[in-house]
């Protein structure tokens, strides 16, 4: 495989550079959230520095409503929690819009004074928290649940216009807090994790098998996927599998009903969605419905079970993943000895405790994939009132108008205003539509190319290793040869596979996934979780040792190869391929 | 079989004595014990191992064969271990056990006086499991809530075949030596399931540190499945086993629970999300930690070794007639090593320096100057 002579290393952002945000909106100063930066479209400014497209988190784009979501959460929340834990060498995040899509930066500290001083803090901050790590989340995940109990059970259309702006505003501010939590979580976790890894490269293992020796813990989406294989199983034993693998999901439901014992079936699947459907298939984003709303996901999930000829075993799946954990921590502490096992087994102990591996999995439910399902609610019980006055045409216009101009026009009562929002709201959905629809072409980085990335949350969430910067680096028209190309890429989970590949890039196409396909795409997060009982193997354009991909593949005893960077662009649907989960190779045999 | 030996296919709880454990395995050897010698547990029948020696269909043993005749590891071994699950699950026990079967239903729905509403756990018993060397725990199945002979039948095969579980065989490769056709020596328990306010369990000693001045009680609302099985943070519990004195609780930090599912024909249980009033509440009051915790001292007595004991809360009873023993076993981590009595743990600190997550984390990933 060469390597180009003189490597570009630069992808400008001048095509993505712009003023307003949306037709008709600048981020205006009441939007900024107060410790870096807020979202903003790209400046030349940023060819300084690297952007990473996060496809992972939000794949089809932001409406108008989500950039407050966004701003809340990836921008202002990072920025929050780095600066409350004082993470030494982070600031957080900060985001740019291509368009309507979403790349993440980082904020480095950069004075030696800074990095002391938030040394100090951090060791104060993060150390009683570790010590009792399970009260400390169950307190969280309390507060939490509680405001959902508050949300959940509101009469919203029974409420007054100002009642109901009312709950929008506290909706908002739970969300705020919601996303505080995460990343204060989140840092606390990871200085727990990198330093396990830091340690297992110091005594001679690989840092990267660390996360394999924290694996196996049920999480509420392992429950979830137990759950829809039941139904899927009691579908078939009930003989509903036919209807439920043909046409759309509204279509399935009603053939459902139409079939003896189909009413059994859809109120199992109804008691399902009461306690699972409480989550929407992307983070921040406003303009997606939860399962509750439409459980289209879930009943593809139900599907693609349906098309295997037998169910999955669960229990066996997960002892088996535990049997290989025991086995390698077993062999860990066999090639350790003296002090280095005792600190082995204390750094295990806490991260079994403070579980990075586990709590990556399991807090969207909590948090990530259900913190803005209230804002959504109460935007579109606002907007069918707003419908109903002739202010919109209709409540989904909601998501084309942004937060700081639904305050100003809702809190100034003025009426003068909202004939100009209504008219800028055509323009907006086009422009929505438009960079939608070249999502799937934009670059996986922008700006300057580091040699390598500081912020560890890159390096083993988002995958900036050295190998996936320097692949970045070359040309990739260029760089491949004839005959069997062969990709790299971190081995995520080990096992080698061959099989056709299916290419997608966004969870929206994922039921068309096949059982006994190779899937390769961006990345995954939670809500690919069922495919995972179906595919072959996985193959992931970004991703380290923590990514979901990464997690589940372990658990579902398939091999992954993530980290690759090129594997979306290198190979198409219908290839031939092979993975192999311990070398961390794809080979595309054409 | 012989007509006499098929009488005793089936046995009353009542019958069973802990002389009986190669019939019936230890497991429900000390509960008929436990029963017999006065303390409250469920009431039930055992199915012995000759009951369900050679029940498998030739048929179905020769496929068995055919599976196992190469050897598999990693995702090979789990669909095999798949396929043999669902092969055995397709078979029938022979009819003159069903009827058995029936029969000692029969007499326990009349009993317990539940009739056609009694809920009953059906757990499996090996022989050779929960012996002292290593621990068996959770080689086979237990379900929970299963309703009416028919479907204590298709249970009672459910359990033999999870024999065959990618986590049993493997168990087996390790442990048992005799490969994965060895015949299972499995009896099954079928008992009331008790309608638990709060289940858990009782550790005789600290299982962390091995400290037999100490017992600790793990409990959650509901069935005790999401406590042994490890998916909540359960309320937890040290009692000084001198004084009964409790020195140390944790509660609060419950997520969910295990419920009966709501599909009653079905049965088995479901993991749920804990109602908010119960998540912060303790399971137990303090007189019931430290009822469980002298009944479990007691059990040990009688043991003659550290033992860590499941029971139940049954809803609407007062103490003590609320306590159900489920189970109990010896305690296999500290069975050999543990120290003597109520002295610390004999495995020093001061061995090693002791790892703190957060300044290594500066040091050696942040590398922070000065730290």
């Amino acid at each position: 495989m060469a390597v180009s002579a003189d490597p570009p290393r630069v992808f400008p952002v001048d095509d993505f550079v712009r003023e307003e945000l949306y037709p008709g909106y600048r981020q205006a100063f009441g939007s900024q959230p107060f410790v870096a930066g807020p979202v903003r479209p790209f400046s030349l400014a940023d060819n300084e520095r690297y952007w990473l497209r996060d496809s992972l988190h939000f794949s089809e784009g932001m409406v108008p409503a989500s950039i407050a979501t966004l701003d809340d959460a990836q921008t202002w929340g990072a920025q929050l929690g780095a600066e409350i834990v004082g993470v030494p060498p982070t600031r957080g995040s900060v985001n740019r819009l291509a368009g309507t899509h979403v790349y993440i930066g980082t904020i480095d500290v950069d004075t030696q004074w800074q990095v002391q001083a938030r040394a100090a803090r951090f060791g104060q901050y993060v150390s009683p928290i570790l010590a009792d790590f399970g009260s400390y989340w169950s307190m969280r995940a309390a507060e939490l649940t509680a405001a959902y109990e508050y949300f959940d059970h509101l009469d919203l259309a029974a409420m007054s216009p100002a009642e109901l702006w009312t709950t929008l505003k506290d909706a908002y501010a739970f969300h705020r807090r919601a996303w505080f939590i995460h990343f204060e979580v989140m840092y606390v976790l990871t200085a727990n994790y990198l330093a396990f890894y830091a340690l297992a490269e110091e005594i001679g293992l690989q840092g990267s098998s660390v996360s394999s020796f924290l694996s196996g813990q049920q999480t509420f989406y392992s429950r979830t996927d137990e759950e829809l294989w039941r139904l899927a199983g009691l579908a078939r034993s009930l003989g509903l599998d036919g209807a439920l693998t043909q046409g759309s999901p509204a279509d399935m439901l009603i053939r459902v009903r139409a079939l003896p014992g189909g009413a059994t079936w859809v109120a199992e699947f109804d008691a399902f969605l009461a306690v699972y459907g409480q989550r929407s298939e992307e983070t921040c984003r406003i303009d997606t419905p939860s399962w509750i709303e439409d459980p289209s996901p879930a009943l593809y999930s139900i599907a693609g079970f349906l098309a295997k000829p037998t169910g999955f075993d669960f229990h066996a799946a997960r002892s088996a993943a535990m049997l290989e954990r025991d086995a390698q921590i077993d062999a860990a502490r066999r090639s350790v000895n003296g002090s280095d096992l005792a600190r082995f087994n204390q750094a295990l102990a806490s991260n079994q405790a403070a579980n990075f591996a586990w709590w990556n999995e399991e807090h969207n439910y909590l948090i990530d994939r259900r913190a803005a399902i209230p804002i959504r609610r109460a935007t579109l019980a606002l907007g069918a009132q707003l419908t109903d006055a002739g202010r919109i045409a209709d409540p989904s216009d909601m998501f084309y108008l942004f937060k700081p101009e639904l305050f100003e026009v809702m809190e100034s009562g003025g009426s003068g205003r909202w004939a100009d929002l209504a008219a800028m709201i055509p323009d907006r959905r086009a422009y929505f539509e438009h960079w939608r629809e070249r999502g799937p072409s934009l670059p996986t980085m922008l700006g300057t190319i580091p040699d390598t990335v500081p912020d560890p949350i890159m390096i083993e969430v988002f995958g900036l290793s050295g190998h996936f910067l320097e692949t970045l680096r070359r040309d990739p028209a260029a760089g491949f040869g004839t005959g069997v190309v062969e990709i790299r890429g971190f081995p995520a989970a080990k096992g080698v596979a061959e099989g056709v590949a299916r290419v997608i890039t966004t969870v929206g196409d994922l039921h068309t996934v096949q059982p006994g396909e190779v899937l390769v795409c961006g990345g995954t997060t939670t809500e690919w979780t069922p495919a995972f009982g179906i595919i072959l193997a996985c193959v992931c354009d970004t991703g380290g040792s923590l990514t979901h991909a990464a997690i589940v593949s372990r658990e579902y005893g398939i091999p992954c190869v993530v980290g690759t960077a090129v594997a979306t662009t290198m190979i198409k649907t219908g290839d031939r391929v092979r993975v192999d989960g311990r070398a961390g190779t794809v080979q595309v045999l054409g | 079989m012989t007509d006499a030996a098929r009488s005793d296919a089936v046995v009353d709880l009542a019958a069973v004595r802990a002389a009986d454990a190669p019939a019936v395995g230890p497991k429900m050897a000390r509960l008929g014990q436990l029963a017999s010698t006065g303390w409250r547990v469920p009431d039930g029948y055992a199915i012995t191992v000759g009951a369900l020696e050679g029940w498998l269909p030739a048929t179905a043993r020769s496929e068995l064969h055919r599976l196992f005749s190469v050897p598999a590891t990693g995702p090979a071994s789990l669909r095999l271990s798949q396929q043999a699950r669902e092969l055995i699950e397709g078979q029938s026990l022979p009819s003159w056990l069903a009827d058995a079967v029936a029969d000692a239903h029969a007499r326990l729905a009349a009993r317990t006086g539940r009739g056609d509403a009694l809920l009953v756990a059906v757990r499996s018993s090996a022989v050779g499991e929960d012996g002292h060397a290593a621990s068996f725990a959770g080689q086979y199945e237990t379900y929970l809530g299963v309703s009416g002979p028919d479907e204590v039948l298709r249970h009672i095969v459910k359990c033999w075949a999870s024999g065959y579980s990618a986590h049993a065989l493997d168990y087996r490769r390790r442990f048992g030596g005799s490969g994965p056709l060895r015949a299972h020596d499995l009896a099954v328990g079928v008992l009331e399931l008790v309608d638990a306010r709060s289940a858990g369990v009782a550790f005789t000693l600290d299982p962390v540190t091995g400290d037999r001045g100490r017992l600790v009680v793990e409990a959650n609302w509901g069935l005790g499945e999401s406590v042994v099985s490890g998916q909540v943070t359960p309320d937890y519990w040290t009692v000084e086993r001198d004084s009964g004195r409790i020195l140390e609780r944790r509660t609060g930090g419950k997520l969910v629970w295990s419920v009966l599912a709501s599909s009653g024909e079905a049965g088995g249980t479901v993991l749920a999300p804990l109602p908010a009033e119960l998540a912060q509440a303790p399971c137990l009051t303090d007189d019931e930690v430290r009822y469980i915790c002298r009944q479990a001292a007691a059990i040990e007595a009688a043991e003659g070794a550290p033992q860590d004991v499941e029971w139940a809360i049954a809803r609407d009873l007062d103490l003590p007639d609320s306590v159900y023993f489920l189970q109990h076993r010896p305690e296999t981590t500290w069975a050999s090593a543990a120290p003597e009595s109520g002295a610390a743990p004999a495995a020093s600190p001061a061995a090693a320096p002791a790892f703190d997550p957060v300044q290594y984390a500066l040091r050696n990933v942040f590398k922070v100057p000065g730290t």
